[in-house]
């Protein structure tokens, strides 16, 4: 026994050491060669410019928007209300899917019900939201809500239903009261479920977001990014610099929030 | 008495058939003894203990401890699972905690009693690691420690070796035999293996296949450390085993008879 954890512990030096030598990520490498060759189809003229401008061009719009005030509002704004909807969601839907994943007569009365919601596509239940609650902000974290919704709900009830019985044994017997079994048996157990929740509602909710601002006209990149593509003054470069920092958003997102969240669940997980 | 139950018995009332797991069970543990229960499969062994435990209630009957009905998990009654139950996403100085920490108990206390325990399992030095880190046995005896935490006064083991491959299992279980002669606490092991139950046990208790009712409760007198080659081990083995296997050819007798009485069922509707 002794021996096996001596073993482990070698074992994570070796990987200490092999980290230190800086490998560039494999994602870094492929993004470098698809921007490259962007580039040199634009250079080389196989794609007018009109059509594609080249990848320097809209680098550089990239950093002209990162450096306008409206522009980062208007960023800042769509931002805000992804993060309230999915805010709101996580509110309703937590006890909501706590009570399902532990009864299951809720589960049989209830879930069927909310997957048929689910299955309404979301750019319908817009068209009904801007005509009952009209158009602006509000509108657009409903919809964000209801997007988050699902993955929220069917990742929790699922999370909760598959916590050991046992678990919940050795809360009685060492008479954990019922707010400690929450806090120290069911919140850890469906921590996971809940992360991959978020994850997914955060990527739903931007895609249908960017939708509600167009067909909306509520302000953020969204419209941003409709109008300058379309009109006389259109400007392609401007159009995919702003798609652009979407990705980056939800890239950084990713990386800065939710990664550090699995790397935290990574530690004790097999 | 330490532990006592009376004419204890637990019906499933589940449709369609009316299961009756437990018929009429009584017994007394002694303060410090060490019981092992024992008998067929199926015949409700674990959930005698469950109900011990307070995890689950008798149908009919009444469990005492020190006096007391128990109704509910008791403060002094501990367990030790099967499925060794730890908490992954808690440090093995963390899942032996668990019972202190929601008790109550100051910080800096339960850590040092903790680590004690860990160091009387023999998993010193491995406390900040986590369940999915360690090997089975090693898990249970993060599990004993935990249970051992809360100073109880019971110790419920619940086929606590079953999962734990043979060679590690028999480690463990001198290990346990020690505990018990340092601490005096009172074991009650629930297995189906039946040298595990005499070389642990003061007395063991036989239960019979369902509706499990009590068999017979054998002393078993033998200085420890017993080994299984020595003829008193090996005569207790031959009478207890004597005895679980009438139960099992009983059972199977019941099942072929049952069978029998279908096959004739069946004859009786091609007849017509």
């Amino acid at each position: 026994m002794g021996l096996s954890l001596l073993g482990t512990r070698t074992f994570h030096r070796v990987r200490e050491k092999t980290h230190r030598r800086f490998i560039p990520p494999a994602w870094a490498v492929s993004l470098l060669v698809i921007f490259a060759s962007w580039e040199s189809f634009s250079v080389l003229r196989l794609v007018s410019p009109e059509r594609l401008p080249p990848f320097h061009e809209v680098l550089f719009t990239l950093a002209q928007l990162g450096a306008t005030p409206l522009f980062l509002a208007r960023v800042g704004q769509s931002f805000l209300n992804v993060v309230i909807g999915i805010s709101l969601a996580m509110v309703v839907v937590m006890p909501l899917a706590l009570l399902v994943g532990s009864r299951n007569q809720l589960d049989q009365a209830l879930t069927p019900i909310i997957m048929l919601v689910g299955a309404l596509p979301d750019l319908a239940i817009l068209s009904l939201l801007v005509t009952v609650v009209g158009r602006g902000n509000v509108v657009a974290i409903a919809i964000c809500t209801f997007s988050a919704f699902f993955p929220i709900y069917f990742t929790i009830r699922q999370g909760v239903k598959e916590i050991p019985t046992d678990y919940f044994h050795v809360s009685s017997i060492f008479k954990a009261n019922g707010a400690q079994t929450f806090t120290k048996v069911v919140l850890p157990s469906i921590f996971p479920n809940m992360v991959t929740g978020l994850r997914l509602s955060f990527e739903f909710s931007w895609n249908v977001l960017m939708a509600v601002e167009i067909i909306a006209s509520v302000a953020g990149v969204g419209t941003f990014i409709s109008s300058s593509l379309e009109g006389p003054g259109r400007s392609l470069a401007y159009g995919l610099a702003a798609i652009m920092t979407v990705g980056l958003l939800t890239i950084a997102a990713d990386r800065l929030f939710f990664e550090r969240l699995e790397s935290r669940i990574r530690k004790w997980r097999a | 008495m330490h532990v006592d139950l009376s004419n204890v018995s637990k019906v499933y009332p589940d449709p369609p058939e009316v299961v009756t797991a437990l018929s009429n069970i009584s017994f007394q543990v002694n303060e410090g003894e060490f019981l092992c229960i024992v008998g067929p499969s199926g015949c409700g062994k674990s959930t005698l203990l469950r109900m011990i435990a307070g995890l689950d209630q008798p149908t009919s009957g009444e469990i005492r401890f020190k006096g007391d009905l128990v109704t509910a998990p008791h403060e002094k009654i501990s367990m030790v699972f099967q499925s060794f139950a730890l908490l992954p996403w808690r440090t093995v100085l963390g899942n032996v905690e668990f019972g202190l920490e929601v008790q109550g108990c100051p910080k800096d206390e339960r850590v040092s009693t903790s680590l004690d325990l860990l160091e009387m399992v023999g998993l010193k030095g491995s406390e900040n690691l986590f369940p999915r880190q360690l090997s089975g046995g090693m898990k249970q005896r993060v599990g004993i420690a935990r249970a051992l935490a809360i100073d109880p006064e019971v110790v419920l083991m619940d086929e606590a070796f079953s999962a734990i491959d043979e060679f590690t299992a028999e480690a463990l279980r001198a290990e346990v035999a020690e505990i018990h002669a340092q601490t005096q606490k009172t074991f009650l092991l629930v297995t189906h293996n039946l040298p595990e139950a005499i070389e642990l046990a003061d007395r063991i208790l036989v239960l019979s296949a369902r509706p499990g009712k009590v068999k017979s409760i054998v002393p078993v007198e033998i200085k420890k450390p017993r080994k299984p080659t020595t003829d008193d081990f090996v005569s207790i083995h031959r009478d207890i085993f004597a005895l679980l296997q009438s139960e099992l050819e009983n059972t199977i007798m019941r099942r072929r008879l049952s069978e029998l009485k279908e096959l004739q069922g069946l004859r009786d509707i091609e007849a017509r």
